[in-house]
């Protein structure tokens, strides 16, 4: 069962691939991703009573990769097939090649092994093949603007997953094991912890590439937010490659429990939160906006899975859901008021909410969700995070729900207002240069020149139904919050109902005080705008990768030794 | 002796990549990272006097050579040569594109363009 939720993807991707079958294959497609979904479940449910491996080949003890679901991968698996479902739901109606799809499962099987692979050279080779998948993805449209961005994301992430490699090095040559668990215990018997330094260093330097902690930070969002890159991609990216970080960070966290680095990434959590925030309000591209967002939001998962206690452990892991989910409806809803604008400039995109109601009214619901509004699950999550924080954390998270809330509120002006006509000029301009002419692929022109054409604006049906979907997982997320927590974490967690209603308090107060933040601070701020399109060359970003390795290998072998 | 050779090489040609202008060199640089990772697993399988594991007189595995290191770096070898051949691919595209493999040129030219396209939407 374990093996072919891997393999299945991959060699229905590639029958796919083979054997196209224009008019049927969409159905085939959504009863595969179907099946995927349900085969998740039953193993989830299985996880529950006893745990579930498989080792591959049989050869027993330590040796040969080991699959295994437990409660940290039953939940990553079920967030992937979940996304990966939304997703097919979304591009169903598109007419994409089969070169689309292929690209699609592969990258479903590969993350899902990601996720259920015990042996630590496997994660790195799933990694480095997700990287590449994902960099062709980016480029799926051809559109050569991308290529910069493409090829940097690739260098980096090859670069950080070699640094990885060699600390594997290091550890198979002190433990002689690959298998997690295995070395996880040899660490804890026999090694001592200056002996670790070097290997946890460099492992850490590559994790908080993956999930794009503090110096590592800018060319992660900027991939994500490629404008011509399919926004399935950016999606996938976002939602997933990034949570994969965090769920290597917990992994190799039991691995080196013998290194205490709680306090050091406690504050790297918030450096990145501040960061993010403070990089997301400076952008004038409406997937730019989310895909800082991310940053800032794995800055607060991170805080909170370095503060002690269960609680906070639960509600980070569940953050890490509700905000997948969130993002998930916040990127594809602008997919399709991309499609429809035919921009991602924030300046040119206002009166979502008349033009397409759907859409602005599913992005109000994924707001609140990420906000952590009462009754949808990212309150459950913060309100779990928070109920354990100290009296300086405690604060701290709620200024940064503050910078998130502002920095939705920026999100949310594309909501209001009207639709900006086009003027006869830019008709003419357009044609002129031959913007209204071009055929790109998959991407009909719409919005703007359409009105100006009298077309009717046509949106695909699936699309719709796609981000409705996750907004209403949003929503059961936050009202079935405390029995979702319950059978993801066999624990039994309660809510205090005065908790909750100085939650909401804190909220709206939030909310007065961001609106003023934003109106009186962010906007027209030139000096955000520019730090917002900071941008690091290649060499820049090697040397905060090398500067991170020192930084790490400084603390852990200095100051907590 | 051999694995501190490899850690030299790691971190020269990761020195290399924090220097080098042209994105052919930082793609060589990259895969010059690559080989010392490769040589140090190997280092660590090695020990004089033993056999490989293959044939006969296998009796007494101590004196036989761990085959893990081998069999993992095959795999590293092969991913390695994936990557490699997308990232040239990429940076050809790039090429008869902008007519650069200069990084900083490459950004500017990347980004003016895109803002030329901006203009034109």
């Amino acid at each position: 069962m374990l093996i072919y939720l891997v393999i299945a993807p991959i060699l229905f991707a590639v029958l796919l691939y083979l054997f196209p079958t224009s008019k049927i294959s969409k159905s085939i497609v959504i009863v595969a991703q179907a099946l995927l979904v349900a085969a998740a479940f039953v193993l989830f449910y299985q996880s529950r009573t006893n745990e579930i491996s498989l080792n591959i080949g049989d050869y027993g003890g330590f040796l040969g990769i080991t699959l295994a679901v437990d409660q940290l991968s039953a939940i990553f698996l079920i967030l992937t097939v979940v996304i990966f479902f939304a997703l097919t739901i979304y591009n169903i109606g598109e007419n994409n090649s089969k070169f689309f799809w292929f690209l699609l499962f592969l990258l479903e099987g590969t993350l899902i092994g990601l996720f259920l692979t015990r042996d630590i050279f496997n994660i790195f080779v799933l990694a480095e093949v997700t990287t590449v998948l994902g960099a062709i993805f980016l480029m799926y449209h051809r559109i050569r603007r991308s290529m910069y961005d493409g090829l940097v994301y690739l260098m980096v992430n090859v670069i950080v997953m070699q640094f990885y490699l060699f600390g594997i090095g290091f550890l198979y040559m002190l433990t002689g094991v690959l298998d997690m668990d295995q070395s996880a215990l040899v660490i804890a018997t026999t090694l001592d912890n200056s002996q670790l330094t070097l290997p946890f260093a460099l492992i850490k330097t590559a994790i908080a590439a993956k999930c794009s902690l503090l110096p590592l930070m800018t060319f992660l969002p900027k991939v994500h937010s490629i404008p011509d890159a399919p926004s399935s991609v950016g999606t996938i990216l976002s939602c997933l490659q990034v949570k994969a970080g965090i769920y290597l960070f917990l992994r190799f966290r039991h691995i080196f429990q013998g290194i205490d680095a709680s306090s050091f990434f406690l504050i790297l959590g918030i450096i990145t939160a501040v960061f993010g925030i403070i990089l997301a309000l400076g952008q004038t591209n409406i997937k730019s906006i989310l895909a800082y967002s991310t940053i800032a939001q794995v800055g607060l998962i991170v805080i909170g899975l370095s503060l002690e206690g269960t609680y906070s452990y639960i509600g980070s892991l569940y953050h890490v859901f509700s905000h997948a989910i969130a993002k998930a409806t916040l990127f594809l809803s602008a997919g399709i008021i991309m499609r429809v604008y035919d921009t991602l400039e924030m300046s040119k995109i206002k009166g979502v909410l008349k033009e397409i109601p759907v859409v602005g009214f599913v992005t109000i619901l994924a707001i609140l969700s990420m906000t952590g509004a009462p009754l949808f699950s990212g309150n459950i999550s913060k309100y779990f995070m928070m109920s354990e924080a100290n009296f300086i954390i405690y604060p701290i998270i709620i200024l940064i729900n503050l910078g998130t809330i502002t920095v939705f509120i920026k999100y949310a002006t594309i909501l209001f207002g009207k639709m900006p006509a086009v003027t006869e000029e830019e008709i003419d301009e357009a044609k002129a240069t031959g913007v209204l002419q071009e055929d790109r692929d998959n991407i009909e022109r719409t919005g703007f020149f359409a009105k100006a054409e009298a077309i009717i604006l046509r949106i695909d049906i699936f699309k719709e139904i796609a981000v409705v979907l996750l907004a209403i997982l949003c929503l059961l997320g936050g009202i079935f919050g405390t029995e979702l927590i319950g059978l993801l974490f066999h624990y039994d967690v309660v809510i205090r109902f005065a908790d909750i209603a100085e939650k909401a308090i804190i909220f709206v107060c939030s909310w007065g005080a961001g609106y003023f933040i934003y109106r009186f601070a962010v906007k027209k701020n030139a000096s955000l705008k520019f730090i917002g399109h900071l941008d690091l060359n290649f060499r820049t970003i090697c040397v905060s990768i090398g500067g991170f390795f020192a930084l790490t290998l400084l603390v852990v072998g200095v100051v907590l030794s | 002796m051999i694995n501190i050779i490899a850690i030299l090489m790691f971190f020269i040609s990761f020195f290399g990549l924090i220097t080098s202008h042209s994105m052919i060199k930082s793609i060589v640089f990259t895969v010059l990272m690559e080989s010392a990772v490769i040589l140090f697993f190997l280092s660590l399988g090695f020990q004089s006097g033993i056999i490989p594991p293959i044939g006969v007189n296998l009796e007494n595995l101590e004196h036989v050579a761990d085959p893990l290191p081998q069999a993992l770096m095959i795999t590293a070898i092969i991913i390695g040569v994936a990557v490699t051949t997308i990232k040239i691919t990429i940076l050809m595209s790039f090429f008869r594109k902008f007519k650069t493999t200069d990084w900083d040129e490459a950004r500017i030219l990347s980004h003016h363009h895109e803002e030329d396209e901006n203009n034109n939407d």
